[in-house]
Order: C-alpha cells, then structure tokens, then sequence
C-alpha cells in the first residue's frame, strides 16, 4: 500500500514538474522558482482567481498581500476565530507547512490592475478618510500593507465594504481589536467610499 | 472644542441628568484610537511606528539566521524546539515537560524530552489567551484573559488532560483591547501572582487594573498584592529573600527615550509603583503627574530602557553556569517598537550588589538586525526558563522556537 502511494505521488510530481516546464518554455507561469505553486492552491484559485487575482467583486485578492498577512488569515480560520462557509472547512485540513507554502506562493504573484475607477471628489474625501481614520499608519502610506496587515490597494470593492462593516457591528474576528476600534467612527456612506476608493488603487 | 472637552462635557451632562442624554441624540464620536495609540499627542499622528505580530504558523529554525546568535564565552545557544507556534510563556513540570503558552493563539503545548529531539504536543485548545502558565506539585495552573484554572497531576494525563477547575473567574469584565494577557508565578507562599494590566496606554485604571493580584488556589481568596504597576509580564520570587521582583512596561508615545521600562522589586503587600502618575521612579506623567511627587511611589531597582520590554524573569538557581550566576537575574526582553531606533531583543543577566546596586549586562543577543528596520528582528525573546541541569530556555514567539543555553567549563 505504501509503496503504490510512493509511486503514485513520485508519478504526480514528475508531472507537475513537466506542467511547471512547459510554463516557463511558454512564459505562461507567474510564479518564481522560489514559490512553485503548490497543489492545493488550485482549490484556492477557483473563487480567488488565477494566481490570486480574484474578479468577484465579493472574494478578495490574494495576489501579492504580505506572506504574514495570508498566513495569520489562515491560522485564525483554522482555529475557528475567523469564520467563512468556504473558508473554514478548507484551512481546518491544512498544517502549518502546507499553510506557508500557500502564503509564500500567492504574495509573490503580482496583483491584477485595480478594477474600478473612481472620481477625483471620490478620491479627495476617501483619501481624507483613511488619514482621518489612521488607514495609513498600519496599512501604509500606499495603503500596500506590511507584515500582518493586509494590503487595500486594488482589493475588491464588495469584500472591503463587508469587512468594514463586520468591523463596525464588532462581527468580524480581529485578532487585536485594532480595526473594530477604528471602524466604529466610519458611518455607513464612509464604508462605501472607502471601499470604491481603496478598490481603485493600484501600486506595485 | 476639541474632542476630549466634548466628551468631558457630555459626560458632565450625563452625569447630572442621564435620562435627558439617554434620549438627546449626541453626534457621532470619532474613533476611540486602537490600545496602542491612546496616548499619543497631534503632531505623532501619522508616526510610522507600530507593534510587531509573531508569524502564527512558525518558522522553520533551518530557515532563520541562527549563526547571529551571541552568548558569552564558554556558553552555547542552540535550537532546543521548534514547531512551537507562538512560544510565549514557559513552566517546568516536576517530571521534566516543559509547558509553553500561546498569547493570539489559544494552545498550551507540553514539550516531552526524548533526548535526541522533542516532542511537541498540543494538550489544551481554544483558551482565550492563555498567556500564563506555572507548575506546582503536580498542577498546571493557566491564566487565560479571563479566569485561571487548574489541571492537577497534568504529567500523568498529556494526551488527555481533561477539563480544567476554576481557581478563579471574572478577571475581565470589559473584554476589550488593552493588556489583557497574564502572567503567572506560584509564590513561595503557595499562592497565584499574576498582572491584570492598564486597559491603555495611559489612563487612569480602576482599582484592579494595572495591578499585581494574587489568589489562593485553596481557597479563591483574591488580593490586590501591588499597585501602579502599567504592565508586568514577568514576575519571579528571589530564592533567599523570597521577596517578589518584576518586570513593568512603561508607557508610549512619550518620545524614543522615555520613560524607561523597569525592574522593581516589592517586599510586602500594598505598595505602589506610580502608574499612571510617575514612570521610572523620578519622571511624572504631563497628564497624571500634575499635583503628584514621585516621591509618594516605589522606585524602580533598574531602568531597562525606554520601549526594551522586559518579559519574563527568572532567577538562576542552577550549578551549571559560573558561580557569580548564582541567585541573580536572566530577563527576556522582548524588544522596542514605540522608538527609532529600535532597542532590545535580547536576553540580559542582571545582578544585584550587597548595596543594592543593580548592573545589566547582555546574555543573549543577535536578534536584532537593523535598528532602522520594520521589522527590525528576525526573532525576539519572551520568557526564560531554567532546567534540571541547570542548562537554561528561551523562548521566541516572533519564531515559534525555543533555544537552549548551556556552560561548558573551558
């Protein structure tokens, strides 16, 4: 039994590996030598879109967030803090290993061009808004995210806006209390121009 | 108007009439700023300093700078475990089980010698910060965010440890952010020591907040042991004297320089350490220090140095490193983030002299890479733990690993 299994994993990662030769012969593969894709990924891409770029206005991108910001995500929803219907039940079966090799894979793809455009009223007031709010101060002056905290340039607009209002209702896991506490001063017409104006940014 | 006149004043309003402001329809308030950020004057607004979360997955040693790692001469520091996520406070069991604990996360693992390498077992799940373990005959004691408990003959029962009993609940009423995790020392006394931090960074607490507590797992009985202590995540009972030393946090955004973070030492109940009133034992607070003298509080034995926070203490017992290791102090310090540059990230060998002269001087050091860096560390030091043999522990939650430091006599 062992060594059928032996086989048959030795038979998928010579194929795997010729998929992964052809893509480079081809160019059509974004990631490095250092982050192949992992197998389970493709159970990521299926809603989060390829390499992480998610076109669901609703599912957010995961294409070039921070590593730590993808892992931490990971943990809180396989430990059950953070709750999702499509999420928990995939984090519950991934160890820590597997949990890395996906947060590695898809914060070195680069992020889709932000799919919104927005007014230059709307920029003036949301852009006042994040430093208002102190957006900036954990997100970053770019809004790119750092460390633990998520990127919210070019993320989908539907997603931001749930989250924040998650936040606000004191609904949303917050690992530190950090995003319920600023979203409390947000109202309602806030929320959503923060999350047209955050959608509509682009960067590296 | 600015915004702390106006709630000042709605507060006054509601004080004398509450009925009316219960219905008035006061306008929106801005957002009360994150636990970190309270405190900070206008012109730090958009400072770029924040704290640093741990990677909650853990990190491989094989893949960590391990080679940067300096001890004194004729010491050694080498990888004891990893795949210990989030290794934050560590208790030793009678039996030889190391216990670690989580502060995010919500485990406590029980780490099994088996010589050549370790076994680490998840024992306990889904506990609310439980930063606080100490072991004592036979019991583990925890300290979640909100109540203690207690697992007697744990070393028996690692793969089924049961459910704990309650020594004591109710130790957070408000569940908010703030410095809600514990520390936790079983005094010679046989009772629980443990913090319950300032719910800011700088407000006035409640009678039981920013304060060491102490309870009586025999009886429940609860005691405020010392007060104006901001937050103390190390706490350790000198071996001869058994008087109680501790590490404190002083508060943020009061420059990169100050105030100080301190060691201090209490040798009764009922002491105060001038939180919020006065830090580092001769600086008073711009807000709270008015109308106060420091000489009203307990100085600090040390100043650490501003932002280094000071976790855990502990004081070597054993007989494996020099003598002059006898009886003084090894303390973790888990690093700057309220500062430019960055300090700390380390662990120190503090000594006391007959005159009561405290000297600091580095034990564990080579976390820190770039002082300018965010993150500035590739692994930071939370908790020291000393072993049989006298070989001592340190744990690293940025990492998930713990090191172990042992003498070899050249």
């Amino acid at each position: 039994m062992t060594g059928s299994l032996t086989r048959s994993t030795r038979a998928a990662v010579a194929a795997k590996a010729a998929a992964a030769a052809l893509c480079l012969v081809l160019g059509a593969g974004h990631a490095s030598a250092a982050d192949p894709e992992p197998a389970k990924s493709q159970a990521c891409t299926a809603c989060h879109g390829p390499g992480g770029r998610s076109s669901d206005p609703g599912v957010p991108s995961l294409a070039g967030q921070p590593k730590q910001f993808i892992e931490t995500q990971l943990v809180m929803f396989r430990e059950g803090n953070r709750k999702n219907a499509a999420m928990s039940p995939f984090a519950a079966g991934l160890t820590n290993a597997e949990l890395r090799e996906l947060a590695g894979y898809f914060s070195a793809q680069s992020p889709a061009p932000p799919g919104r455009t927005v007014t230059a009223e709307v920029v003036a007031t949301a852009k006042r808004l994040t430093e208002l709010n102190n957006c900036t101060s954990c997100h970053g002056p770019a809004l790119l995210g750092q460390q633990h905290i998520p990127r919210l340039a070019g993320q989908q607009a539907e997603y931001l806006r749930v989250q924040l209002r998650g936040f606000k209702a004191s609904t949303r896991f917050d690992m530190d209390g950090q995003m319920t506490s600023a979203a409390q001063a947000l109202t309602a017409g806030d929320i959503d121009l923060l999350a047209d104006y955050l959608a509509s940014l682009g960067g590296p | 108007m600015n915004i702390d006149k106006k709630f000042a004043a709605i507060a006054a309003a509601c004080s004398m009439a509450f009925a009316t402001c219960a219905v008035a329809q006061a306008p929106a308030p801005a957002a009360a700023p994150p636990a970190w950020k309270q405190g900070m004057s206008e012109d730090q607004a958009k400072s770029p300093l924040h704290p640093f979360a741990p990677h909650l997955t853990g990190r491989p040693a094989k893949e960590l700078p391990l080679d940067k790692l300096k001890v004194p001469a004729g010491f050694k520091v080498e990888v004891w475990a990893d795949g210990v996520p989030e290794a934050r406070s560590m208790a030793l069991g009678d039996k030889g089980t190391v216990f670690v604990s989580n502060r995010n996360l919500s485990n406590v693992y029980a780490i099994v010698d088996k010589g050549a390498s370790r076994e680490v077992k998840t024992i306990l799940k889904g506990m609310k910060a439980p930063n606080g373990v100490a072991f004592d005959k036979g019991t583990l004691y925890v300290a979640e965010r909100h109540r203690i408990t207690r697992y007697d003959g744990i070393e028996d029962k690692l793969d089924n440890p049961g459910e704990g009993k309650v020594v004591i609940d109710n130790l957070d009423p408000t569940n908010q952010p703030g410095h809600f995790w514990k520390f936790l020392a079983v005094g010679p006394d046989g009772k629980l020591y443990f913090n319950i931090g300032s719910p800011q960074n700088i407000t006035m607490p409640t009678y039981n907040e920013a304060a060491i507590m102490r309870v009586d797992p025999k009886t429940g009985d609860l005691e405020n042991f010392a007060q104006g202590v901001r937050n103390t995540v190390g706490i350790a009972f000198h071996p001869v004297t058994k008087a109680v030393w501790f590490t404190d946090h002083g508060r943020d955004w009061l420059g990169h320089d100050m105030p100080s973070d301190e060691l201090n030492v209490a040798t009764r109940k009922g002491e105060h350490f001038g939180f919020p009133y006065c830090h580092q034992g001769d600086f008073l607070d711009p807000v709270y220090g008015k109308n106060r003298s420091c000489s009203e509080f307990k100085p600090p034995v040390l100043k650490l140095g501003a932002h280094i926070a000071p976790l855990g203490l502990r004081f070597y017992t054993g007989s494996m490193f020099p003598a002059s290791y006898k009886n003084t102090m090894l303390i973790a310090q888990h690093g700057s983030w309220n500062r430019d540059p960055k300090q700390g990230y380390n662990v120190v060998h503090v000594s006391v002299d007959a005159k009561g002269v405290a000297k600091s001087e580095p034990f564990l050091d080579g976390f820190l890479e770039n002082d300018k860096g965010d993150p500035p560390m590739w692994g930071r030091p939370v908790d020291v733990l000393q072993l049989k043999d006298g070989s001592v522990l340190v744990s690293d939650d940025f990492n998930g690993i713990i090191y172990r430091v042992s003498y070899a006599k050249k």
